[in-house]
C-alpha cells in the first residue's frame, strides 16, 4: 500500500475511533459524574424527611446557598429523598395543603413516576417505591378486606431519589412552601409493621 | 508521536510562507518531499499511534462540546419557544442525560410539568438585556405557571434581585384575562420584570406545572404561547 493510502486509512480509522469514543463517553458521563443530582442526593439517605435543595427566600432573607440546581424556579421549593431499596421499600407520604405539591421519582436514568397532590385521597398521598420482589411480597401478604390507599410503584433500579416540589404562588407563601417540603416524610417501610397492626381486629 | 509533531510543524511553516506564489510552490514541493520521505520511513506503529491519538482527541473533545451548556437537541420549537418534554423522563436521549448529570439538574418529569425556554423574540432576534420586551397573551392550560428570566451562567450572589419572575397567581391581568409582562431595564407600570443584567443575551423560561400539554407537545402552537415582542433598544 502506498504511503498516501496508509495515511488516509489511518485517518479514517481515527475518525471511526473518534465516533466510538464519543458515544461511549456521552453514555458514561452519568455514571462517572460527581456533581449530578443522583450523587448529591445520597446525603439525604439518612434523613426521614426530604433534604431541601432549593429554599425560597422568606421576608427578604435570601435563600441559603445549599442549592446545586443550576437554574431553579424562584417560586418553587425543592427537596430530595434518596432511597436504596435494599433497606426495604421506601414510603413517601405527604399531606396536601393549600399549595400545589408534586412528587417525582427518579432513577439514575430519569424520572419514571410523577404524581401531583390532585391524586391525593382524603388529603394524603402515599407512595411506596419497591422492587419487583417486594411488590410481589406485598401483594401476597395483603389482606383482601383491607382498603389500601398506597400507590405502589415498581422501581426499575435499586437506587434513586424522590423529588418533592412545592409551588409558592405568592411571595407570602414562601415560608409555607419551605415547611411543606419538610413536612413530607420519607421512611423505610418495615416489612412486618403494616400486617401486624391490622390483622388482629378482623380475626 | 514524532510523525505527528513533524506533520504539524510542516503545515505551519507552509502557512507562514504563503506570500510569494513561486517560492511557496518550491517550498511546498520541498516540504512535501521531506514529508513523503518521512512518512515512507515511518513504520506501521506511527500510523497506529496517529489513528489512536486522533480518535481519542476528537472523540473526547466532541463529547465535551456536545454535553456542555444546554441540551443539544430533543426540544420542540414552537415559534420563539422551545419545549423540553423528554429531558427528565427515563427515555431521555443520552445527550440530555449527560447534560443533566454535568449540571446537577433535576428536570421536570412529564407528570409534573413542562419547561419551555426562549432565547429569541417572535421575529427571531436574540433577546438582549439592553432592549425592552413585551411578553403577553395566553399560556397553555396549567394549574400554575411561572415565567422567569435569567442571563447565561450563574447569578451574582452579591446582588439582590428585585424580581426574577412572575407566577400565574401574581401576574396582573386585564379584563379579558390576558396579561402583558414588560421586561425592561427601566421601571414600567403593570407587570415589570427587570432585566437580570446590564448587557448580554438573556433567556426566558416558562414552566407549566401540572399541565396536560406535557404529554402532547404537538398540540401547542404559536397562538397558545405568550408572544415576545421587542419594543425597542436603548443602547
Amino acid at each position: 500500500m502506498s504511503t498516501r493510502g496508509r495515511l488516509i486509512l489511518a485517518t479514517l480509522c481515527g475518525l471511526v475511533l473518534a465516533g466510538i469514543v464519543h458515544i461511549v463517553t456521552v453514555r458514561a458521563i452519568p455514571y462517572f459524574a460527581q456533581g449530578d443530582a443522583f450523587s448529591l442526593a445520597r446525603s439525604s439517605e439518612s434523613l426521614d424527611h426530604p433534604l431541601r435543595i432549593h429554599s425560597l427566600a422568606v421576608a427578604g432573607v435570601p435563600a441559603p446557598a445549599e442549592a446545586w440546581l443550576p437554574i431553579p424556579d424562584p417560586a418553587v421549593a425543592v427537596g430530595v429523598c434518596a432511597y436504596d431499596l435494599d433497606d426495604g421499600p421506601m414510603r413517601v407520604s405527604a399531606r396536601t395543603g393549600a399549595l400545589t405539591l408534586s412528587i417525582a421519582v427518579h432513577s439514575r436514568k430519569g424520572a419514571f413516576y410523577a404524581v401531583t397532590d390532585q391524586a391525593a385521597v382524603r388529603g394524603s398521598l402515599d407512595l411506596v417505591i419497591m422492587t419487583r420482589a417486594q411488590y410481589d411480597e406485598a401483594l401476597a401478604s395483603e389482606d383482601e378486606n383491607q382498603v389500601n390507599r398506597d400507590v405502589r410503584i415498581v422501581a426499575p433500579e435499586r437506587e434513586g431519589y424522590a423529588v418533592v416540589r412545592v409551588i409558592a404562588a405568592l411571595p407570602s407563601q414562601s415560608a409555607m412552601a419551605n415547611d411543606a417540603v419538610d413536612a413530607v416524610s420519607c421512611s423505610i417501610d418495615a416489612p412486618e409493621e403494616p400486617t401486624d397492626a391490622n390483622t388482629k381486629p378482623g380475626g | 508521536m514524532n510523525a505527528f509533531t513533524r506533520i504539524m510543524t510542516g503545515s505551519t511553516s507552509e502557512r507562514t510562507s504563503a506570500s510569494d506564489p513561486k517560492s511557496f510552490r518550491e517550498r511546498g514541493a520541498r516540504i512535501g518531499g521531506v514529508l513523503g520521505g518521512f512518512l515512507r520511513r515511518t513504520s506501521r506503529t506511527g500510523f497506529v499511534l496517529y489513528a489512536l491519538a486522533l480518535g481519542a482527541l476528537l472523540g473526547l473533545a466532541s463529547a465535551d462540546f456536545a454535553t456542555r451548556g444546554g441540551y443539544p437537541f430533543g426540544g420542540t420549537t414552537i415559534g420563539a419557544w422551545t419545549a423540553w418534554p423528554r429531558t427528565g423522563s427515563a427515555d431521555a436521549d443520552p445527550y440530555s442525560r449527560a447534560v443533566n448529570s454535568r449540571r446537577g439538574e433535576i428536570p421536570l418529569a412529564i407528570g409534573e410539568g413542562l419547561l419551555l425556554t426562549a432565547a429569541v423574540d417572535d421575529s427571531g432576534r436574540t433577546l438582549e438585556a439592553g432592549c425592552s420586551y413585551a411578553i403577553g397573551g395566553v399560556v397553555p392550560p396549567a394549574r400554575a405557571w411561572t415565567l422567569t428570566i435569567a442571563g447565561r451562567g450563574a447569578a451574582d450572589p452579591a446582588k439582590t434581585r428585585l424580581r426574577e419572575g412572575f407566577t400565574s397567581t401574581e401576574v396582573l391581568r386585564s379584563t379579558d384575562d390576558r396579561f402583558v409582562i414588560a421586561v425592561s431595564q427601566d421601571v414600567q407600570s403593570g407587570n415589570w420584570l427587570p432585566m437580570p443584567r446590564p448587557r448580554g443575551p438573556v433567556r426566558l423560561a416558562l414552566r407549566l406545572y401540572d399541565t396536560p400539554v406535557a404529554a402532547s407537545v404537538g398540540s401547542l402552537d404559536r397562538n397558545t404561547l405568550p408572544a415576545i415582542t421587542r419594543l425597542g433598544c436603548s443602547r
